[in-house]
């Protein structure tokens, strides 16, 4: 028996067959119609098809032998400079045989490709439009730097409306034989937020226990796959056990290599969603602010969100006394 | 927890002290041949290295021979008064009690400066009548100023034990506290600690308190045992000094690296400083060093580094005001550096596993690792026959569908299905 990971078995293989973002997807077949491409950005959030889409597109375009006219680059594995200026430009530089004469490059995860790699670029994209189409792949359009936006045509990717998602799930359902309660649907449905690669994931994960799925496989299969409890290294620290606390922040970032922009992010929404005091929710707030800038700025992640853990334990025992 | 390892582990029985067989052989004949009347020699003078067992020695023979000892430290034999004061009981045969006496006078080193001449004759005095067994021990009995005090004494010079010796020393501890050491780890504590046995079992504790397991590589930053004693002298300051000038003093005059330093701090200050109200002060002054940190490493302006160090040091220092001390608090290796070292194998694993999910699943490595390889494994510990589909689909190796399985059996079954 063969197997595949669900997201590419089941991943569209044609413009056609994408379920939604309906007025992309009609630009882009009109593109493969007039047999020219501008370059490209897709934005949007993860699990939305801009992958997808883009693969689609060159297949549509060059048919079966697509493979030969498309790179695919993966800026989070190679986000140097070197990359741009050696394999982008061996490769753009190029012409293409056949009756579309550029060829297509995605540029995957482009918002984490450093400026300076961005920059050059830039140059890049200019000089060989004439044999290669970039379409750069990204969260945020807004980390891309402004010159390189300015040279392409943006494509805003949104969530997946609910019957969207119902669809391509039902599909799969039916196709892999999988066995599911409602519960357990609506339980996927809830954990994903909309990322459809998240839920068919999950939706794998869970068929493969071999039972019927209900609510508490997903939730046992997402808590497994999302071990950055938050919540609990708050409780911990609430509680005044500083260095449990610490020891959970650690497994986080170094055993499960979670970054310290979610972590900080999910710290946020708790403290908000907390029975906290107002006061200290913007107390809190006002720590969580400077340590998140000081992220960004590159600060070491544990040695920083150590010092938020510090100050959560002292509210948990300002709190405890009644304070 | 606040008893140090060099205490609890102590060697109960003659047998168990490494080491020095023909030494305590002699120490022991002497001792016993005072049971047939007053010997030559009514002193035994033991000497030798720092930690080699010469005051455990004296300590287990009068146990395992019933004798009272009397043990005098250096306070008690500075002056000649002083030693006039317990002259007289080693002028007396026995106890009240029927039992042998054994006097101890431990670390004579300090004694006979110029200050207090009227000492070492005195002493002399004392071993030539004495009724009662004296030993004395320092560290060199060649030294001139024994040479009065020598002609007196039986000279049991004390080795260093070999390493092999003082890891069976340290393996017998850890066997005890339920630690599985690495024969190599223990072999690098032997050897870094100069073979001083009492100094290879402080740094034991400093380094496998509290854990399972102890690998090479949670000992390969003791490069030297000035090193370790620079950085735990650096700490205690920082940790436990009021002044703020003698915390950033001593971080400045400490000639390790910054960055060494700054984890030690990082990973100790928590177990020192415990009042959350101080915590916070001295979690935002490490948290503001790390910025400078930062700074330096972006600029490469290296005179910033006075700031890290003001920071790390007196920061640490003037945060602690509510906190009150509790006894003795080992002091630990920094986590981060372990778990750094010991994850490593693992996440390069991850990375390669990554790099195989990428060439199907059009996304990069590094998130592959992240969000696809957690659902592959609960597909893979549970799910045999399509791990296997997978590992074909993917092409993992055994190294790969092991990670990914959690165990070996697991593996088995899966492999078994592969063809």
């Amino acid at each position: 028996m063969s197997y595949e990971m669900w997201t590419e078995k089941y991943r569209p293989k044609s413009l056609d067959a994408i379920i939604n973002q309906k007025e992309i997807v009609d630009r882009l077949q009109s593109f493969v119609k007039a047999k020219n491409v501008p370059h490209c950005i897709f934005a949007g959030p993860p699990g939305t098809g801009k992958t997808t889409a883009a693969l689609c597109l060159a297949k549509d375009m060059y048919g079966k032998g697509y493979r030969e006219h498309l790179m695919e680059l993966n800026a989070s594995d190679e986000r140097g400079i070197k990359i741009v200026r050696e394999t982008v430009k061996t490769f753009a530089r190029t012409r293409s045989i056949g009756e579309i004469p550029f060829k297509i490059l995605i540029l995957d995860e482009a918002d984490n490709m450093t400026s300076d790699a961005q920059q050059a670029l830039r140059r890049t994209m200019e000089r060989f439009t004439e044999t290669c189409r970039f379409i750069m792949i990204a969260n945020y359009s807004g980390k891309i730097i402004e010159p390189l936006q300015s040279r392409c045509a943006p494509f805003r990717f949104s969530y997946m409306s609910q019957e969207d998602q119902d669809r391509y799930l039902r599909h799969i359902i039916e196709e892999e034989n999988v066995k599911i309660l409602d519960e357990g649907y609506d339980a996927i449905f809830e954990v994903s937020e909309g990322d459809l690669r998240k839920a068919t994931n999950a939706l794998q994960a869970a068929a493969s226990m071999g039972k019927v799925i209900d609510a508490e496989i997903v939730y046992s299969v997402i808590g497994r796959a999302n071990p950055a409890d938050v919540n609990e290294m708050i409780k911990t620290a609430m509680k005044g056990d500083f260095l449990g606390a610490r020891k959970k922040l650690r497994e986080m970032i170094l055993k499960y290599g979670v970054a310290g922009s979610d972590i900080i992010k999910q710290i946020h929404t708790e403290i908000f969603r907390s029975m906290l005091p107002d006061s200290w929710k913007v107390t809190l707030s006002e720590a969580i602010g400077e340590i998140d800038f000081r992220l960004v700025q590159g600060a070491d992640v544990e040695v920083q969100l150590s010092a938020l853990l510090a100050r959560m334990t002292e509210a948990g025992q300002e709190l405890s006394r009644g304070g | 927890m606040s008893t140090t390892w060099t205490q609890k582990h102590k060697p109960q029985t003659l047998n168990e002290i490494v080491g020095n067989k023909d030494a305590k052989q002699q120490f022991i004949t002497w001792l016993k041949s005072w049971s047939k009347g007053i010997p030559k020699k009514r002193a035994a003078f033991l000497h030798g290295s720092p930690g080699v067992g010469k005051t455990v020695t004296v300590e287990t023979l009068a146990k395992e021979l019933k004798m009272e000892l009397v043990e005098k430290n250096a306070s008690d034999y500075r002056t000649a008064d002083a030693i006039k004061r317990f002259a007289g009981l080693a002028s007396q045969y026995s106890t009240l009690f029927g039992g042998n006496r054994l006097i101890l006078l431990d670390e004579v080193d300090g004694i006979a400066g110029k200050e207090d001449r009227g000492g070492v004759r005195e002493l002399t005095e004392v071993l030539k009548t004495t009724r009662s067994p004296v030993v004395l021990t320092a560290n060199d009995a060649y030294n001139p100023r024994f040479s009065t005090i020598r002609k007196y004494c039986l000279i049991i010079p004390f080795k260093k034990p070999t390493v092999r010796e003082t890891v069976s020393h340290l393996k017998r501890i850890c066997i005890k506290e339920g630690i599985a050491a690495d024969e190599e780890a223990l072999k690098f504590i032997a050897e870094r600690s100069g073979r001083d046995v009492r100094s290879a079992v402080n740094d034991l504790q400093a380094l496998a308190q509290g854990k399972k397991r102890l690998v090479i590589e949670d000992v390969k930053w003791l490069a030297g045992r000035d090193r370790k004693e620079i950085i735990f002298d650096v700490m205690r300051t920082i940790l436990y000094s009021k002044d703020s000038w003698e915390a950033k003093k001593a971080v400045s005059n400490a000639d390790v690296d910054p960055d060494m330093l700054f984890n030690w701090i990082y990973e100790n200050t928590p177990y020192h400083i415990t009042d959350p109200h101080d915590l916070v002060k001295a979690m935002d002054y490490l948290a503001l060093a790390d910025i400078y940190r930062k700074r330096i490493r972006d600029t490469q302006y290296w005179s910033l580094l006075r700031y890290v160090v003001d920071f790390m040091s007196s920061g640490v220092a003037v945060s602690r005001q509510r906190t009150k001390s509790s006894g003795w608090i080992p002091f630990r290796f920094p986590e981060k550096i372990r778990l750094l070292s010991r994850t490593k194998g693992e996440r390069a694993l991850q990375f390669a596993i990554g790099m195989k999910v990428r060439r199907k699943c059009h996304m990069s490595a590094t998130r592959s690792a992240k969000e696809v390889l957690p659902y592959l494994k609960i597909i893979f510990e549970n799910n045999p026959e399509m791990a296997a589909g997978l590992s074909n689909w993917l092409d993992l190796d055994e190294d790969m569908i092991e990670y990914l399985a959690g165990n070996k059996k697991q593996t088995k079954t899966i492999v078994a299905k592969l063809a």
